[in-house]
């Protein structure tokens, strides 16, 4: 296994008019690979601020993360980008495919800003990552043809089509019934084989359930951790 | 390289925006297609026109021509009237001998406006005495199939024949017979034909007459064309009676001479002429100084109303690309949450901006191809002087690079918006 991250003391305060916002207010966590973690919190727990902060979008006003051995609290956004295209996928509540792009090219997208991918290299891993996900018979289909279960697990492809270490799922079952629900959760739990790092990050009970550990956010901290 | 790569992947890109949005990117164009097509075609025309003059002003003997005219005296100078002969042809010798920057000296006996007939056939014009330098520095030729010109010996020798201007010639003998050779009579006496005036019209111009109504060419150019021309000698002992000559031609060997050559004339004329001004000199370069200023002016305010329509369109992609950003936020947020740096989306959008320049820049030609061709057409129509403008591709190009350089400025404005976007503000987007 090994440790993948290492967050210790992490602040993040906005200005919101006058007020200041403690959105993480001193958080300590550590991060396997292959782990299955949930975070759990309402809306304003900080839950999004750490995954944004944890997924290269965003960074932290105080404190330090290292990222597999190396310290990234301080990146500029270039840096950050090649940790997002190299490193981290995502999974939204929205799926946020682009809609004039066919189900391979949204698959593909985050190799196009990868130089180390000639047109061929990126349609053909996208072509495996599709198929991971069981979703082969759809390559030239365009979003708005697929349905929501479909559509999630286009996302997923192309949340790991870079082999990222680790993948944050954000609601990722939030548009989808109860039927698709379990498939996407199963699908997300699989990738730990392959040693990717997932996180759901929800305020759903019985979502986060599915995962090996439960970390539970209220008011930027960390409230619990909790394995099971 | 890699950059090329990315640059290649963001047109790429940028043409599939253009056909996923049609409508919206053939308005965002229209500007930029406006503005190219009125900056070329208007340029394209006004160099037709430019070079139109240039050719009128070639037609009257260039810049390096000098003429000289009869004038009456000034005032002062009336009761000494008898002390001056006028122009003659002691005043051709003097300068051909005095002053070696004149290459030539063309002195003219007009006759006056007759009647030339043939069997029957009888048509008026003017009857010049001339002699062979003439020809140059009227810029005139003879073509060989079309006989020859005046000579020293038919001025040795007060010989009659004569030259016609084609008009002059189409007019007098029908298209079947050839006028070489035949006898005509010039205010009642029998000349010869020995030779046709070079077609003004046919020389150097693209398109002769439109409707061809004009024997031998009409329009502008039809009086050059007419005329009857005759030894300068036979002009004043059979005609005139005297050796007075109504006007002097000069030509300067270059353009630059001109101004000291008019002082040197002017100087030679007072002297032959015992200090009386009896004449007057005039050059073309007033009349190119006009065209010149002409020139300027069309250009100036042409170039400024396509430059404006150009700017306008600038603005209308600018317009355009703020929309379709604020269409995309989202898009842009997907995009940097997957991976892309600033630098991606600011070439992503600032491609878009070029293929839409560059697309109706392209399109803006075609568009001033047919506005030119519409206008020559009608001025044919209009003006029968042959065709007024053609394509130049050195304007064409121009015409596209500047679209495609506004077009870029135009996009970046745009494409620094999309390019700073909050990737987790553009993700909340809806």
């Amino acid at each position: 296994m090994g440790s993948l991250a290492t967050i210790r003391g992490l602040h993040k305060t906005y200005l919101m008019g006058d007020e200041t916002v403690h959105a993480l207010d001193g958080v300590d966590l550590d991060f396997d690979r292959g782990e299955y973690v949930a975070i759990l919190g309402p809306s304003g727990s900080g839950k999004s601020t750490l995954m944004h902060i944890l997924g290269f979008m965003d960074t932290p006003t105080n404190g330090s993360i290292l990222f597999e051995g190396e310290e990234v609290s301080g990146l500029g956004a270039d840096r950050r980008a090649w940790y997002r295209s190299n490193r981290v996928g995502f999974v939204f509540q929205s799926f946020n495919l682009l809609p004039r792009l066919s189900v391979l090219e949204n698959v593909a997208l985050p190799l196009l800003y990868r130089e180390d991918y000639t047109e061929a290299a990126r349609e053909e891993a996208a072509k495996v990552a599709l198929e991971r996900v069981g979703m082969s018979h759809r390559l030239s289909h365009r979003p708005t043809q697929l349905s929501g279960g479909e559509r999630q697990r286009v996302a997923i492809a192309r949340a790991i089509v870079a082999k990222p270490a680790i993948v944050f799922a954000d609601e990722p079952t939030g548009n989808l019934d109860v039927k698709n629900v379990d498939r996407i959760l199963d699908l997300l739990g699989s990738l730990l084989a392959e040693g990717i790092t997932v996180v759901l990050v929800t305020h759903d009970l019985s979502v986060a359930a599915k995962a090996k550990r439960v970390i539970s956010m209220r008011s930027g901290k960390v409230q619990e951790d909790r394995r099971q | 390289m890699k950059l090329l790569i990315r640059i290649r992947a963001a047109v790429i890109n940028g043409l599939r925006e253009l056909q996923a949005n049609k409508v919206r990117s053939l308005l965002s164009m229209s500007g930029i297609i406006l503005g190219v097509a009125s900056l070329v075609a208007m340029v394209t025309v006004v160099q037709g026109m430019v070079g139109n003059f240039r050719q009128f002003v070639d037609a009257m003997g260039g810049i390096e021509k000098i003429t000289v005219e009869k004038q009456a005296l000034p005032k002062e100078q009336e009761h000494l009237a008898e002390l001056s002969e006028g122009l003659t042809m002691r005043d051709v010798e003097q300068i051909k001998a005095t002053i070696p920057i004149v290459r030539y000296v063309s002195p003219e006996a007009r006759v006056g406006f007759e009647k030339l007939v043939w069997e029957g056939r009888e048509v008026n014009t003017m009857i010049n005495g001339v002699t062979p330098d003439w020809l140059p520095v009227a810029k005139r030729w003879v073509d060989p199939s079309q006989g020859r010109f005046i000579s020293d010996l038919d001025i040795l020798h007060k010989t009659d024949v004569c030259v016609l201007g084609s008009s002059i010639s189409a007019e007098l003998f029908p298209p079947n017979v050839d006028p070489l050779g035949k006898v005509i009579r010039l205010k009642g006496k029998r000349f010869v034909v020995i030779g046709l005036l070079n077609n003004i019209e046919a020389q150097g111009m693209e398109i002769r007459s439109a409707s061809g109504k004009g024997k031998g060419g009409g329009g502008m150019w039809r009086w050059r064309n007419s005329g009857v021309y005759i030894p300068i000698s036979t002009a004043t002992s059979k005609f005139n009676g005297n050796d007075k000559l109504s006007g002097l031609g000069l030509q300067v060997a270059t353009g630059d001479d001109l101004n000291y050559a008019v002082e040197q004339v002017e100087r030679t004329l007072l002297q032959t002429h015992n200090g009386l001004k009896d004449f007057t000199l005039t050059t073309n370069e007033q009349t190119l100084d006009d065209f010149r200023k002409t020139e300027t002016a069309f250009k100036l305010s042409l170039g400024g109303v396509a430059g404006i329509s150009l700017f306008v369109g600038g603005i209308g992609i600018m317009n355009v690309m703020l929309a379709s950003i604020n269409e995309r936020i989202r898009e842009i947020g997907v995009r940097k949450a997957v991976g892309a740096r600033g630098s991606d989306l600011f070439l992503q959008f600032l491609s878009e901006a070029a293929v839409i320049s560059v697309l109706g820049g392209l399109i803006g030609l075609a568009v001033s191809m047919g506005i030119v061709w519409i206008m020559n057409y009608v001025l044919m129509q209009a003006v029968p002087t042959g065709v007024v403008a053609k394509f130049d591709w050195i304007i064409m190009l121009q015409g596209l690079s500047f679209s495609v350089v506004i077009g870029l400025i135009a996009g970046v404005y745009p494409a620094i918006r999309a390019a700073n976007l909050d990737p987790i503000e553009a993700l909340r987007h809806e």
